[in-house]
Order: structure tokens, then sequence, then C-alpha cells
């Protein structure tokens, strides 16, 4: 097979590049085109040019027309903690066992086919380059998967005709061509099929079978009673609850709850009859000073008729009477104002003004799952495998991704204002309460609360307010399904995450992960290696004992934490950060969204990435020296400005990280 | 010319709106012959605002029953309110200002008069003489001289004293070949690659004309540009316009390289915008960016329908095939449009920042500047004449110097440590390119500088920048040398709209002057326990 035949949109590409024929097909040194020699060993620093520098620099790159980073990008898609030996061996978790192996073609969007040698395990799909010019890897774990079918059959003509087409969870595609002869396909599929949807074959998820050991236990790393003592409760006017232990109230909250101090467990109950699914407003956050709240619930049963509950009217009464300064307890409804009518016919509703007399509701105008569902989709339409070129922007604008991320925030900026200014408490619902909502709280605790903008504070944040509040990530993600047309699946964890990455874009010092941790967090929300985002809800989990079955994807990050440092962190307390929810001032998250085409990718990872490791180093070194400083400094009794190495000005700045 | 004349009311009592983020400011306002002050009241503690009415790009006056309102879009494209008290007062000062912002006379102008504390009349101006340069490429090469045929700018009113020319070619040769190319522009050295010992030259088009006239020395002079980089050099011109628009330009006496004349040249065409359609560009996209009552969802609409980043994609790629026809092809190119002094300069300029590491150092850039748009003959003081508000238009404004520097700014966005300069001073650039109290962007070519005595009677721009109390503002706190070619993706989806300076006064939340403050803070701590550590940090490299 030629390797010379590329797609149209190559061929145009060459054209633009100035027709002026070969150039590197494939490219090799791609690291280095941003780095300098200096920058990378500290140890090798300034001195005479490593012969790899000089190299590079006689090879490097085009970026700007190559079709040559596959590699890279590919290579990107490596799981952490995984060692991977660059000789024959295949990746291999403790646990993970090899099904089969195959030679297919690898049919690449952006390189053309390429025939390697494909391994399938029962966690992954791991595919090398059998050619000498190209070190291509695939290594996609099966999670990830949600639809395989077959192309061509067996009357089909033409190249690379008949194989496996492949759809991802993460917004790509992978397509093989298969040889015609000997049930090779069918084989492929049955064994694929098996491994990525094993709930349809009474298969265990390969969570379940992952033997991994990590030297920190990521499923310590959230406690409710701890981080509801952090936030200073329970406190004079709310109390901690376990009328929820064995999930007898609500089987999709958590065990344990809190709740206002004057209502009594009795009156939860009778509010939970007229909460859809029993999803009574619980406190998600309370301010340090003013002590206003954050409540999330799900929709009154108000129904057609209009129906009321004198409890609920009351519970929500008392809510706003734990703090005496507020005449208005402010509801924002996630939803669209006509979207809530239309609930009434299925038993759901709003909060009237005439049955809760001393509340105000805001509709946020936020959408459904399904429309964010297909909203992604059309993102996807226009990333991949083709870039949509001619009309780029108005093509994003039409996919309107970016003004559903517009409208989340938005909408959590207003919920952290209301708390933050002190005049009212707020009560978060949408229709159940476990998608829009969770977004809205998160984000608004984000905003509102330095804490969560930690590395492991941004841990507790997701297993407090998704994992634990019932967001149904099993069914909005489809982990083991094969059901890929679901309606329940739709992407509000990964619009959540954008959300997130959007604020860090905007406060580039006020977080302490960087945007690694983010899309790790996103590769193992599909990936099953891990139990942490698995089925829909805590009694689900508590069944299912998945936190002593299973390791917790916290465990592999907070035991590499440097790897997902932001080094530019500097810790701020009691900052309440308003990012611009303007479309003027959001982006496309294009490392995310588009990662896989090697002509989009921006270069910045890896030496931009190296630079940090360093300053981080460094800095962490600076600090240490510091304390030093500082420690036989308060031995002298010295004061420290006088001392010719003391500390600068600065320091009490840099000081407060620890 | 007395200012005063112009001054018709010099005082009054008015409020300076300044956007949503500052707060209003009130007190005297008064007008002087180059700037707009108010000195707040005795009890307030803000201290004097001073504007360059330079620097106002447009005015509008509305008048109540007592008092007036009048706006001041200025060239860096802020907007200004001042309410005056007293109608009269206030068209006074209007008019005033109109008079005042738009003086054509350059030896009058604000640079002739500024005379900062701590800086030295003629400090720096020497920093990036034509002779410079041309030692560092001798040290490379010795196929190339420095010429100075254009001693008296006859030869090309727009060019420097000194060019650098081919070796073998003399000043005769050359003077012939400058008349052959418009405005005498004829081919010269903007860039010596020395890894593939191949260089960029550019100049303006040929004076071909419908007759398709040659020149030999001009044949002579591009031939010997390609035996120059080694026997058997193949050579590219880029014609930065479309190749339909270069034939038609043989109509008005211009033209292109004919294939047989050139044996060794293949002509490459790559229009850029420029002129009107880029100026238009520039002023639809400041327009949707203070747009800000506009329906939100149409706002990437309207931002393609600016074409503003299709520019930007096209200047960026057209300078990567000129990098890479150098680098990767081992040949020599030429650039060249018509006049050869915008869009030319754009590619040229943008290529060395690919290729060349010295020229993407501090001191380089402003050398690469200095050399590539101020001293090649740029004709600043036409084309920055105004800035996006202005409705008082005349033909010859066009955003190629902003353009560039937005390309610049997209380079350092992806290759974050690659630039040792940071957004400041593309900012700081931008800003006086259009209105600046140094004399630096004065004028349009060297030859006017020099009639208006440029270099003695005002303070270069490279000696206020290049103070200490400036660094943290124009330095990229990150920057690791790299010696390697930067190739940036061109992908409109790799291109951002450049918020730090469209955006600037619709600020973010954070602004990045707040982010980069914390990063510096970062830096120099680390940098403070290197130095004390007996480390030899990476040497700097020399120009």
């Amino acid at each position: 097979m030629s390797r010379d035949t590329h797609p149209p949109t190559d061929a145009r590409r060459r054209a633009a590049g100035g027709g002026q024929g070969r150039r590197g097909r494939r490219g090799r040194a791609l690291e280095g085109a941003e780095r300098g020699p200096g920058a990378k060993q500290p140890g090798n620093g300034g001195g005479a040019r490593s012969p790899r520098v000089s190299r590079m620099a006689s090879a490097p790159t085009s970026k700007y027309n190559s079709h040559s980073l596959e590699n890279e990008s590919v290579k990107r898609t490596s799981r952490d903690g995984v060692n991977r030996d660059l000789s024959e061996t295949v990746p291999r978790l403790p646990g993970e066992t090899r099904i089969t192996d195959k030679e297919v073609i690898y049919i690449c969007p952006f390189n053309g086919p390429i025939k390697g040698r494909v391994y399938i395990t029962n966690y992954r799909l791991y595919l090398r380059s059998l050619e000498t010019d190209s070190a291509l890897i695939l290594d996609v774990p099966l999670g990830v998967i949600s639809r395989i079918e077959k192309m061509g059959g067996a009357t089909s003509r033409g190249e690379n005709s008949y194989g496996l087409d492949i759809t991802c969870k993460d917004m790509r595609n992978l397509r093989f061509a298969l040889k015609q002869e000997g049930h090779s396909r069918r084989d492929m599929f049955d064994i694929l099929t098996r491994y990525a949807f094993p709930l349809a074959h009474s298969l265990p998820i390969f969570a379940f079978l992952n033997e991994e050991k990590f030297n920190v236990d990521g499923w310590t790393v959230y406690n409710p009673v701890e981080e509801y003592r952090r936030q200073g409760l329970p406190n004079h006017h709310w109390r901690i609850t376990f009328i929820n232990k064995c999930y007898e109230l609500c089987d999709t909250y958590p065990a344990l709850l809190v709740v206002p101090y004057r209502a009594s467990d009795d009156d939860l109950r009778r509010v939970a009859t007229f909460r859809s699914r029993n999803r009574i407003p619980v406190l998600s956050w309370i301010h340090p000073e003013n002590k206003t709240v954050i409540v999330r619930c799900s929709q009154p049963l108000v129904g057609m008729s209009g129906k009321r509950n004198k409890d609920d009217e009351k519970y929500l009464d008392v809510i706003r009477e734990t703090n005496r300064q507020i005449s208005k307890l402010t509801i924002y409804d996630a939803r669209p104002n006509v979207n809530a009518v239309a609930n009434k016919a299925t038993g759901g509703g709003y909060e009237s003004d005439d049955a809760y007399h001393n509340a105000e509701l805001f509709f946020l105008d936020i959408h459904n799952i399904h429309v964010m569902r297909e909203s992604l989709k059309k993102v996807k339409d226009i990333v991949y495998p083709n870039v949509e070129e001619s009309h780029w922007l108005s093509s994003l604008e039409s996919t309107h991704w970016l003004e559903h991320i517009k409208l989340v925030l938005t909408g959590a900026i207003q919920v952290a204002d209301k708390v933050s200014s002190g005049k009212s408490s707020v009560l978060v619902h949408c229709s159940d309460g476990w998608d829009r909502t969770a977004q809205l709280t998160s984000l608004a605790m984000l905003m509102l609360d330095s804490f969560y903008r930690s590395i492991e504070g941004f841990e507790i944040l997701v297993q407090k307010e998704w994992i634990s509040f019932g967001h149904k990530f099993a069914s909005r993600i489809g982990h083991g399904d094969k059901n890929h047309a679901d309606a329940d699946r739709s992407p509000i964890f990964l619009q959540f995450i954008d959300c997130v990455w959007q604020m860090s874009k905007q406060f580039p010092t006020a977080f302490e992960f960087n945007e690694r941790f983010l899309i790790t967090i996103l590769d193992h929300l599909y990936s099953c290696r891990f139990g942490t985002f698995l089925y829909n809800c805590e009694s689900a989990r508590e069944r299912q004992k998945v936190t002593e079955r299973t390791v917790s994807l916290w465990s592999l990050i907070n035991s590499n934490k440097d790897k997902f440092k932001n080094p530019f962190y500097t810790k701020e307390i009691n900052r309440v950060l308003y990012p611009v929810a303007s479309m003027r001032h959001l982006e496309l998250w294009v490392n995310y969204y588009i990662r896989w085409n090697p002509r989009i990718k921006q270069q910045q990872p890896n030496p931009v990435e190296q630079r940090y490791v360093e300053l981080l180093a460094l800095r962490d070194e600076y600090i240490q020296r510091l304390e030093e400083l500082q420690l036989a400094g308060s031995a002298k009794l010295a004061e420290p400005s006088t001392s010719p190495a003391g500390p600068s000005p600065m320091m009490p700045h840099v000081h407060t990280h620890f | 010319m007395e200012f005063s004349d112009l001054i018709r009311t010099g005082r009054a009592q008015a409020k300076l709106l300044r956007g949503p983020e500052a707060p209003p400011l009130r007190g005297t306002l008064c007008l002087t012959g180059h700037h707009l002050l108010l000195s707040p009241g005795p009890q307030a503690t803000s201290e004097l605002w001073l504007l360059l009415l330079r620097s106002v790009d447009s005015i509008e006056k509305r008048v109540a029953s007592d008092s007036g309102t009048i706006t001041l879009r200025c060239k860096d494209l802020r907007v200004l309110q001042l309410e005056i008290e007293g109608v009269e007062a206030s068209l006074d000062i209007a008019r005033s200002i109109e008079a005042l912002s738009s003086l054509e006379s350059v030896i009058t102008s604000f640079p002739f008069f500024y005379r900062p504390k701590g800086l030295r009349l003629g400090d720096a101006w020497h920093f990036h003489p034509p002779e410079r340069y041309y030692k560092r490429v001798a040290r490379e090469t010795n196929a190339w001289r420095l010429s100075e045929v254009n001693e008296d700018f006859s030869v090309c009113p727009s060019y420097p004293r000194a060019v650098i020319v081919p070796r073998s070619v003399d000043d005769g040769a050359l003077a012939r070949s400058a008349r052959f190319r418009q405005g005498g522009r004829f081919p010269v050295l903007s860039y010596h690659h020395a890894p593939s010992g191949t260089v960029l030259v550019r100049s303006s088009q040929p004076l071909t004309g419908p007759q398709k006239r040659r020149c030999a020395e001009d044949e002579e002079l591009l031939r010997a540009v390609l035996l120059g980089a080694r026997p058997g050099a193949r050579g590219f011109i880029v014609d930065t316009r479309s190749s339909q628009a270069a034939k038609q330009a043989r109509m008005t006496g211009g033209g292109t390289e004919a294939k047989a004349a050139y044996p060794g040249w293949k002509r490459l065409h790559r229009p850029l915008e420029r002129g009107q359609p880029l100026q238009e560009s520039f002023v639809r996209l400041v327009e949707a960016c203070g747009d800000l009552q506009q329906s939100t969802d149409s706002w990437l609409r309207r931002l393609e329908g600016c074409c503003w980043l299709a520019h930007v994609k096209e200047a960026l790629s057209t300078a990567c095939l000129a990098a890479q026809g150098m680098e990767r092809e081992g040949a020599c190119i030429l650039v060249h449009g018509a006049e050869g002094t915008d869009s030319t300069l754009l590619v040229t300029s943008l290529a060395q920042l690919i290729l060349d590491p010295l020229s993407r150092t501090m001191a380089g850039f402003q050398e690469l500047v200095e050399r590539e748009w101020i001293q090649a003959g740029h004709p600043f003081q036409l084309r920055c004449a105004h800035s996006a508000f202005s409705h008082a238009r005349s033909k010859h404004e066009a955003p190629t110097f902003l353009l560039f520097l937005d390309c610049v700014w997209q380079l350092g966005r992806q290759f974050p440590l690659s630039l040792e300069f940071g957004e400041g001073l593309l900012l700081a650039l931008f800003e006086h390119a259009y209105a600046s109290p140094f004399g630096t962007f004065l004028c349009n070519s060297e030859k006017e500088r020099c009639l208006c005595e440029v270099r003695t009677r005002t303070h270069s721009l490279w000696s206020g920048l290049n103070q200490p109390k400036e660094r943290r503002k124009l330095r990229n706190p990150l920057y690791a040398p790299n010696p390697l070619a930067i190739w940036p993706s061109v992908e409109l989806q790799s291109l951002r709209l450049w918020q730090g300076l469209f955006l600037r006064w619709i600020r973010p939340p954070e602004p990045s002057e707040v982010a980069w403050e914390k990063v510096w803070q970062i830096v120099t701590d680390k940098e403070k326990t290197k130095l004390s550590q007996p480390t030899v940090s990476a040497s700097e490299p020399q120009l």
C-alpha cells in the first residue's frame, strides 16, 4: 500500500506548502521543537550542545503543514502509571490479561494506512506499527469504545474497505482494515465486543480485575464528616443526619446529609414525598462568614394540578431562617422556563410564588442532557477526522457548545455571587437534581472556596457533589455497556470539566492543578481502569463494594502529584473567582477536543511542562532554603530583612503556599 | 505656528470616565499643545492624568443645556468620556483637541519636545545601524558587501544609507537595477540563514510594464544572489500578490520577473491582504469587540466575518513558506509585492523570527523591528496616521505593522518559552507606532528622518523601553533560549483572537499583568536561588 496517497486535505495542504515537493513524510524528533539546549537536563545546562540537540536542530519538523506528528500525538494517549517499554513488549497492568493479537492495517486519518499488529487484552487495544519508518503506537483502553461496526462486506472492492470502524467516547474513531479470509474480522469483532462491553456478556468491568498498587489510597481522600467539619458543620443551625444511612429516604443520595437543625427526620420524610425521587433540599456548602448556604435538591412534584405541600414550603422557610438577615430564599431552577412548565405534565414543576412567599425563583436556561449530547456530537463532526476549515468559527458557533458552557458558567456565577454577597441563601435544582444541579453547585463552590482549587480539594469536590450525590455516571457514560444510542448518555461531566478549564484559563494562578490533571480525569472517566466513576449512586457502589474491590483514580493522581501541578499556583484564601462568561472570553478547549489531530496540536505541552517542572522544583528548593533561613533567623532573633540573603519583599506571597 | 492659536479654551471643570473598571476622575481639565491634562482637586489623592493628544483617533461631542460630553476614541483602542461644565467650553475644547490631534507637521510633534529625566538625547539611536547587521553577515559569509550607493538617498528614497548587496555587483549596477524597480527598491539582503547558507532578499516589483521590459543589471543581481549561496542554488520569488493582480500591474508599469529572464528562480504567488481591505478588517474587528450589546450568540460568526484571523493565518503561512524554502529546500527567497514596503516586510520579518533564534531575544527583536520595518522604509506616518475609529480616513492607513505584532503574539502563544519578550513589548510597540513621545516611529523613511533630524532631536523608543524599570512589563519570565526554528501551526483552530490587545479595555477578570506578576515572582525567586549557587547559567547568545 502506498504511503504517498494522502487524503485530499493533505494534498491541499502540501500545495499550500509551496508545492516544492519532498519533505519528510513522517517526522521524527518532535520534542525539542521548542526547547532550548539548556532547558532540559539541569545538570547538562549551559555547556556544549548535546549531539541530540544539534541533530534535532537539523531536522525539526515543519509544524504548519506536516502530517508527521502522529507518533507524538498518539503517544500522548498513553495512560499514566504504565511503564512502557518500547521494546517488543506490550504494556500490561497487574491483572490485565492478553486475549489475542492480529495483523491489521490501521487507517490513520492523518497519515494514511499503516500496517501494524494489534494486541487486545481485557483492558486495552494496543497497536504497534510494523513499518520501519513509523513508530506509531495506539494505546486505547477498551472502556473508551462506544460502538464497533463492521465496514465493507464480502463483495467489497477497493483497498482497505473491509474491516472495523470503532467509535470512541473521547472524540475519535479508529478504523482497521483486515484481510477478508479466515474469519479474521469476525474474531476481532467478537473479542472486542466482549471485552469492550463486558456488561452485555456477564463479564466484570476491568476495574474489578485491576491489581495495581499505589502508595496512596485515593478512597480515603473524601470523608464527608471531615469535609463538613472543614466547612464548620454541624453548627447551631445545621445538623448532620444519618436518616439515609441505608439509603431508605433517597436511594440516590449519600448516606450522610446536612439539613437544618430545626427540621426533624420526620419532616425530611414528608418533604421527600414532594420532591422528585425523594431528593430533598440538603446543604452543599456554607459561607464561612456570612453563613448563607447553597442547598441542592430535585424539582417539586407540583404536577398539572399545581399541588402544594405545606411541609416542603415550611422546610424551605426553615432553610431561609437559618440565617436571620435573609428575607428571601433564592431558588435557581437550572432549566429554561418552558421546560420547567412542561415538566408539570409529568408530575414535576417548580416552586410557585403563591406557595413559597419567601422565595424568589429564577430560571437559568440551561438545556437538558439531550441537547448537550447533540451539541457535542456536532463538535465532533467539525473536528474529527477532518477539521472544518472554510468556516471554522461559524461552524463552531453552530454547534452551540460554547454557548452552553456560557450558560452553565453564568448560572454558577449567579449562585456564587448571591451567596458571597450574603444577601440570600440559594437553592438549586433542575429536574432530578443530578446533572445541571451538580454542575451549578460544584462550579459555584469552586468559585467561592479556594480549598476546592487545590488538587485534593478538587477531588473532594468531584467526590462529593458528583459521585456521592448520584450523578448517574454509569448511565451518562455507559461503562461497559454496548447500547451506544442510549438516550441517557450525555457529556454533562465533560461539560463541567470544560467549565473548570475555562476558569483555569482565566485565572492562571488560582488552581493547583494543570490541564493534564483535567484531561487525565476525563480519560479515566471512560477507561474503566478505576472504580471512581462506576455506577450511578453511592448505594449501588456500596452494594458492589467498589471501594474494597477497585482502585481509586485519586490513588494514581495523588501518588504522582507533581505531574499534575500548576507551577504558577499561588494559594489565596477567601478570594472569590468570577470568570467572564462572555463568548469573547471563552474558547474551544483545543488541547482536548482536537488533541488527536497532529496538525492542530499546540506544541506547548512537552517543553512547557518540562520548564514548569523545573520551576516547581526550584520553587520548592527556594522555599526550603527560606524555611532554613527563617529557622536560623528565629534562633538568632535577627530581623530577616537585615540578612543579605533574607527573604525578599515578595516572600510572604510565596510563603503562603505552604 | 503657535499652538496657542489652536487652543480656544485652555481649561474647564470636567469629569473623566475611563470605562467600567476605573473610577471616574474629577478635576480641572487643561489643554496644552500636546496634551490633555486632568488635575484633580486639592483634596483628591489621585495623580495628574495625562493624555497625548496625538493618540486621539476620533472625537465625538454632545451638548446638554449646561454641559457637554466628549467621547475620545484613542488609537490604542481605549474609549474615554469627558463630561465638561459649560456648553461653550466643551465645544471649544472639542474643537481644539480635534485640531491639535491631527497636526501634520513632524517637527512640531511632541517627540521634539519630550525630554524625560534619566535619558540622554542621542542614546540608543546607534543601537541598530545597518553596519551592525552586516558585521554579523560578514562573519557568516563573504558573498555580501555593504554598499553606500544610497548614501544621499538618491538611488532609493525609502532605503537607508547603507544596504547589503551581493559582493560581485557594483554600485553602478545597483543604481541601474534600482531604476527597474518601483520606488528604486532594488533587491537587498534581508536575512542570511547561516545553517543552510541561503538568503532572504526583498525588493519592490520590477517595472516590466506592458512591453515586458528587462534589465540586465537586475537579472545579474539576482543571479549573483544564487551564486553567493552556492553554485546551482535555486531561488523562489514569493510575490505577495495574486498572479492575476501581478499581471494587471503591468498595465500601470509594474509587473513580475519573467521566467526566462531569471534562470534558477521560480515564482510563487501568495496573495496577502493589504491597504484598504486590511484597514477595514481591523475597523470591523474593533467594532465587533466594542459592541457589547450585540446578541452574544453571533460573536464567533462576526469574528469570522472580520477576516482578521484569516489575515493572520495567511501572513504566518506565507512566512512559513519563505522560511521553509530556505531551511528545508536550501533555496534563496526573494519577497516582494508591489511597493515592497508592507506585506513584503511582514513576510521577511516573520520568516526571520521563525528561523533565527537571535531575533527572538529582546535585543534581537528590537533590532529586527528597527532593520526590517523602520529602516526598511515601512511608511509608519502614513500607515499609522489613524487607528480603527477615525472617520477622516485617507487611503494610506493600513494596520500592517499591527498584523505583524499579532502574528508574533501568536508565535509567542504557541511557543511560550521561545521569545524573550512578552506581550507587554508587543502592546508597547503597537501604542508607540500610532502615537508616541519617542521619535522612533516618526516619518516614513530614513530620508525623512534625516531631514527632520529625528535622531538628534528626539529620544529613541529603545532607550525608553530598555530602562530597568520596564523589564518586568516587557520580558517573558519563562524564556529559555531555543536554537531551533519554531514552526507554528497556522490552522485557524490554533490561532486566537489577541485578547490582550483587542479586548484590552474590556477586561478579563484577572488582568494578565497580575498573573504575569505572580509568574515573575516565582521566576525571580528561582533566579535568586540560582544566583546563590555556583552554577553556570546558560549564556545568552550575543548579537
